[in-house]
């Protein structure tokens, strides 16, 4: 199985012979499924989101694809494009397309309580990724954003030590940078050595080139600044510039969360201050939020908080690996590509 | 001519508080009065006075162009396809993307031109047409070297490097390419507008159309050229944007949008011109990005540097429309 | 008529005593002095900058006066917004008619404006009602307006009385005209009068402000003249008008002997030409070293004919010929470069560029000659300026004044010294001296007579007087067809040209203009 998944992209430009031979593997694999994935020809699921915008949201809709394929069921994706009210109203379109599980992808509790609610009324199974829809019969999908920050702080105190001047880059108000902050504050009392000289950031697009405008000013406010944490990709490519642009690549590292192939160029860099990062695949969290909802379907429990952990990817593995976009980076470091999250002895592995 | 105190302040009110906050800024953090500090101002916001400058264009011909943010978005976009995708170089890239800009400028001036579509409505169709379609090629996702395309196979091409030296390399080890090309660019446009017939056609037609129309001038054409100019030079950002960047960044360009259009409005009140022009266009920027180093420096939260542009806007509009207007009557 | 209607003095309305009026170091109103009483039409005169415009906005409300005390119907009259003045019982209809209307908007919807805007009128607006009131404003004066169609649909002088209609619509105690007829024609003036007299004789206190003697031998019961913002004289009846001329100039001026110029070859002719694919075809001819006026109504098809000349419309049929050659300009570039130009009326929507100083608006067409590789020699520009500004009297500072900082009759002698800037093979002017004080009149008169021996010049005028005053011809045009051609001298039949303006005259003297084209 694990070849197969290695080796999936490879075989998915092959010809027609191939998938038929695919579809076969998945029709014999039908028998041993449990009800109602017997028949996964007649599952109907829809994702609806909120975000889709960007490579993450991209990522993470390919991964929903591929393990709703390798399922054999139907997905239905439908996306509101920020828009709160409109998401909600999906929820309801979905009810009453009859549909038998509703992922929801992001969104705001205030917004969505209410319309899964109903879902729920319905006798839809729902589950939600990344955002609190305070209801017992949904499984929550999480990346650990306290994990994330966890395992790069843990990087750069390992790197570091426990003594050094940071700058840290944060924009209050968005949730899973919130409870980033919540570890970094917490690092911050545990390791009292650790001094925070400044906090910058914005959202302003392109958020990278506005973040390098206020980190260049930041870095030059604070010449004694050795590590940037900016548990943001977008974030640490920005400071990434503002060093490069300062010639301080060699005596500034910078910590981050999340990874796409474009970070991946920019962390592998001559020189490079973006040393590491903690990220989640995101195609993986798409798999994950499927076979959790498959779960239920089939009346088994994948538990209230359905956590994908998170993986370190530092610069010094990139470029012993040889490692060159998210594809590579899945095959090279297996616990990246696969968790054993949420995944019964009967769920068909993606690709196969 | 003698000159009372509000002709004065009218004049060289602006540069005082340039001057004024300088001087706050040196005070709060000695940091900020340095040789470096100062060019750092200037790279900040080398981008956004290029679309400043641009739009300042339409803005003379009695035009708007909201546009120019997704213009150099999609320019960006453009040129990290050109490369990473089709592996194109440097030249090749940097003629595309500007050709794009007038591509997009000339449309947008038929539009107004000869469909009558209102400036405001016929740009902002086209701003998002193109907040879309720069989406298209890549199937929403960011480009970058190595990334995996939509149909599953490996982009083998990658940034030039003489490409990113645009947005990272500098003359002299301290004055950066773009702004050196935003310079280039100030002069040329404050040459163009100032100095030939056809930037005072273009102002007499900003005034008065009508009038231009029955003195001889080709408007339509004229009109349609002031487009382009905005749509070349936002397409000159986006092409620095990608160099500084290094990859093709989905964007909506809407920040760059506000911030051009801030630095052009601000522009009406330095010296007192009431009018839209090159040389408060670019003094405008630097204020502005003066403005947000000043206050990064001093560890300001990042929403008050809205706050406060909003601010100088005000300011700036109430010097240009408040004091001048009632010193002309 | 006038005499014996004046109406008693201590029957004053509105009084204004003292009214000072400052815009920086220049004084415009020095302490101003004047009443007006009910059912008595006072005639203020002024040349153009004597202050009357400042007065009338500060009566109106638009803004403040400098210092000096307001009276109307006994009470303080402090207008801060003209709706104040409104409400007060003081209308006032301004010169420029687009100030006092809205383009967009219906006749009903522009009659009713006043009772919208103040609110009296409801939260919500119901089209029948707004229609049947207007037709009760309407219906003050006796007119029949089409009530259903945008304002700028109808003709310019309907949209004078719209503007007039409205004032009166809040029954005015006060009603203020500033220079009503400067773009009616004389039928259509004919009919303000009446509608002049009829307020009178209601007992409403009319300011009327004009530098037309026709106007102010039909109406006046009293003159009052200002000049350089200081009340230079009061007229009672009976009126001695040279001298109420004389107190408004400061002197007497004198009909400018002019020199009539001499014709020499044919510059310009069209044949069997069309406007419009109705109207009838005509011919004629233009010869250098002539002033040619073309007279008529307005809305008789000289300004379509100037702009088809121009090349900024299409006659229906016919061609054009310039110095014997075919001519048809596609647009006003191309005239231009053909030596024809043109100075349009209305010189604030198609002549003046706001922005730009008296040189930059001078040198506006002739930019491709006043530069080398595109940059402009701007040295030579101020220059050629200043030869303007003394050619033409320009008051001013100097050459990089501001067209806002000049009065009207300055205004148009900059949009006429830009088309003498240089030599033309035709120069049109389309009303040269619509709102301009007799003085500037003189002035341009003078200056295009002095320039006109090389070119043909084609003057377009609805005032008869001025056509006869400056030009050496005259053609009547009417229904979109040149239906006279005089000489002007003593042998001029101003009774036929008079018939033929009013349209009563066409056929028998449409065979000498035929013979003129030839010519």
């Amino acid at each position: 199985m694990k070849l197969m998944n290695f080796t999936r992209r490879r075989f998915a430009g092959l010809a027609l012979g191939a998938a038929a031979l695919l579809s076969g593997t998945s029709l014999s694999m039908a028998q041993n499924m449990p009800a109602p994935f017997d028949n996964a020809g007649d599952v109907e699921i829809a994702l609806v989101r909120y975000l889709s915008t960007g490579d993450f949201f991209q990522a993470y809709l390919t991964g929903v694809q591929e393990q709703a394929k390798a399922l054999g069921v139907e997905l239905r994706v439908l996306d509101s494009r920020q828009d709160a009210a409109l998401q909600a109203d999906m929820v309801d379109q979905a009810i009453a397309l009859g549909v038998d599980g509703i992922i929801v992808q992001h969104g705001l509790t205030e917004s969505m309580t209410a319309a899964v609610q109903r879902a729920v009324d319905a006798g839809i199974k729902v589950v939600a990724f990344d955002v609190d829809v305070e209801n017992e019969a949904v499984p929550q999908i999480e990346q650990s954003d306290r994990d994330l920050a966890r395992l790069a702080l843990e990087q750069a105190i390992a790197d570091n030590g426990e003594e050094f001047e940071a700058a840290y880059v944060y924009v209050p108000g968005i949730a899973p940078l919130d409870r980033r902050d919540e570890t970094w504050r917490e690092f911050k009392e545990k390791y009292p050595g650790i001094e925070e000289a400044a906090q910058f950031g914005t959202l302003d697009n392109p958020i990278a080139n506005s973040v390098a405008n206020q980190a260049s000013a930041v870095l030059r406010a604070n010449p004694g600044v050795t590590v940037v944490f900016a548990p943001y990709d977008e974030f640490a490519k920005g400071v990434k510039i503002a060093v490069d642009e300062a010639g301080l690549s060699s005596d500034i590292k910078i910590y981050s969360a999340d990874i796409s192939t474009a970070d991946i160029q920019a962390m592998r860099e001559e020189p490079s201050a973006w040393v590491a990062t903690a990220a989640t695949n995101p195609e993986l969290i798409g798999e994950v939020s499927v076979r959790a909802l498959a779960m239920l379907l089939a009346g088994e429990d994948p538990g209230h908080n359905v956590v994908v952990p998170p993986t370190l990817v530092t610069r010094d593995m990139l470029m012993e690996k040889d490692i060159n976009n998210m594809d590579e980076l899945s095959q090279k470091l297996p616990q990246f590509a696969t968790t054993d999250v949420a995944k019964p002895d009967w769920m068909p592995a993606t690709g196969e | 001519m003698t000159l009372t105190v509000r002709d004065l302040s009218i004049r060289y009110g602006f540069f005082a508080l340039l001057i004024g906050l300088a001087l706050f800024f040196y005070a709060a953090e000695p940091a900020f009065m340095s040789v470096r500090s100062f060019v750092f101002v200037f790279q900040s916001v080398a981008i956004t006075a290029i679309l400043a400058l641009g739009v300042t264009g339409t803005l003379v011909v009695g035009g708007f162009d909201l546009s120019i943010g997704s213009v150099a978005a999609s320019s960006m976009m453009a040129a990290s396809y050109a490369m990473v995708i089709w592996g194109w170089g440097t030249v090749e890239t940097v003629m595309l993307c500007v050709a794009f800009g007038l591509f997009v400028g000339f449309i947008n001036g038929l539009i107004i031109v000869y469909g009558r579509v209102p400036d405001l409505l016929a740009t902002l169709g086209t701003m998002f047409l193109l907040l879309g379609l720069q989406l298209v090629p890549t199937a929403g996702r960011s480009i970058a070297k190595g990334m995996i395309l939509p149909d599953g196979s490996t982009a083998t091409g990658s940034f030039d490097p003489s490409f990113l030296m645009l947005g990272r390399s500098r003359l002299f080890d301290i004055v950066p390419v773009s702004v050196v090309v935003m310079l280039a660019l100030a002069v040329a446009i404050f040459v163009f507008l100032e100095f030939t017939r056809w930037g005072r056609v273009m102002y007499a037609i900003g005034s008065n159309e009508q009038a231009s129309r029955l003195a001889g001038a080709p408007v339509n054409r004229y009109k349609i050229a002031a487009y382009m100019i905005s749509g070349g030079f936002a397409a000159i950002g986006g092409i620095l944007l990608a160099a500084r960047v290094g990859r093709g960044d989905v964007s909506s360009g809407n920040n760059l949008l506000l911030d051009g259009v801030a630095a052009a409005l601000i522009g009406f009140a330095v010296l007192g011109a009431a009018k839209p022009n090159a040389f408060g266009t670019l003094v405008g920027a630097l204020f502005v990005g003066m403005l947000l180093q000043g206050l990064t420096m001093m560890n300001a939260p990042y929403y008050t540097q809205d706050a406060v542009k909003g601010a100088v806007l005000v300011l700036a509009l109430l010097f240009t429309f408040a004091m001048t207007r009632r010193a002309g009557s | 008529m006038q005499t014996g209607q004046a109406a008693p003095a201590n029957n004053r309305v509105l009084e204004i005593a003292g009214l000072e009026k400052s815009f920086g170091p220049n004084r415009v109103l020095k302490g101003v002095d004047l009443s007006v009483s009910a059912g008595e039409v006072l005639v203020l005169m002024g040349a153009n900058g004597a202050g009357k415009s400042t007065l009338v906005k500060i009566i109106a409300g638009v803004q403040p006066p400098g210092d000096g005390r307001l009276t109307l119907d006994g009470a303080p009259f402090e207008p801060d917004r003209p709706i104040d003045a409104l409400n007060a019982g003081l209308s006032v209809v301004h010169q420029q008619i687009n100030d006092s209307v809205a383009p967009d908007l219906s006749v009903t919807q522009n009659l009713l404006l006043d009772r919208l805007c103040s609110g009296k009128a409801g939260s919500f607006y119901s089209p029948r009602r707004a229609r049947r009131e207007a037709a009760e404003i309407q219906a003050i004066l006796g007119l029949s307006l089409p009530l259903d169609r945008a304002v700028r649909d109808i003709p310019l002088a309907d949209r004078q009385l719209v503007a007039i209609c409205r004032a009166l619509a809040e029954n005015p105690k006060v009603l203020v005209l500033d220079e009503p007829t400067s773009s009616l024609s004389q039928r259509e003036a004919e009919r303000l009068f009446g509608i002049v007299e009829t307020l009178r004789s209601r007992g409403v206190a009319i300011l009327y402000i004009t530098h037309r003697m026709s106007d102010i031998r039909r109406l006046a019961d009293r003159i009052v003249t200002l000049r350089d913002g200081r009340i230079t004289g009061e007229f009672r009846p009976p009126l001695d008008y040279e001298a109420a001329v004389t107190a408004m100039l400061g002197e007497t001026v004198r009909p400018a002997a002019m020199e009539r110029g001499e014709a020499h070859a044919t510059v310009f002719s069209v044949e069997n030409y069309q406007l419009k694919s109705w109207s009838r075809p005509f011919s004629m001819a233009l010869q250098a070293g002539e002033v040619t006026a073309i007279t008529g109504l307005v809305g008789t098809g000289k300004s379509e004919f100037a702009e088809a000349i121009f090349g900024v419309r299409r006659p229906a049929a016919g061609e054009m010929r310039l110095n014997g050659q075919p001519y048809a300009p596609k647009t006003s570039g191309a005239a231009i470069e053909a030596g024809v130009f043109m100075a349009a009326k209305d010189r604030g929507t198609n002549s003046l560029i706001p922005a730009f100083d008296i040189a930059r608006n001078l040198s506006l067409p002739f930019l491709t000659r006043r530069s080398r590789a595109g940059f402009i020699d701007s040295g030579a520009e101020r220059h050629r300026a200043k030869r303007t500004i003394a050619d033409l009297s320009i008051v001013c500072q100097s050459e990089t004044d501001h067209m806002a900082t000049l009065s009207g009759g300055n205004q148009q002698k900059v949009v006429v010294g830009r088309w003498l800037s240089e030599p033309s093979t035709l120069l049109i002017l389309d009303e040269p001296f619509q709102g301009v004080d007799i003085r500037a009149r003189h002035d341009i008169g003078r200056r295009l007579r002095e320039t006109a021996a090389d070119r043909a010049t084609l003057i377009l005028v609805t005032e008869i007087d001025e056509a006869v005053e400056v030009a050496d011809r005259i053609l009547v045009m009417s229904d979109h067809t040149i239906v006279g051609d005089h000489r002007t001298g003593p042998e001029l039949d101003l009774s036929l040209l008079l018939a033929q303006v009013a349209g009563d005259q066409t056929a028998e003297n449409m065979p000498k203009v035929q013979e003129s084209a030839v010519g």
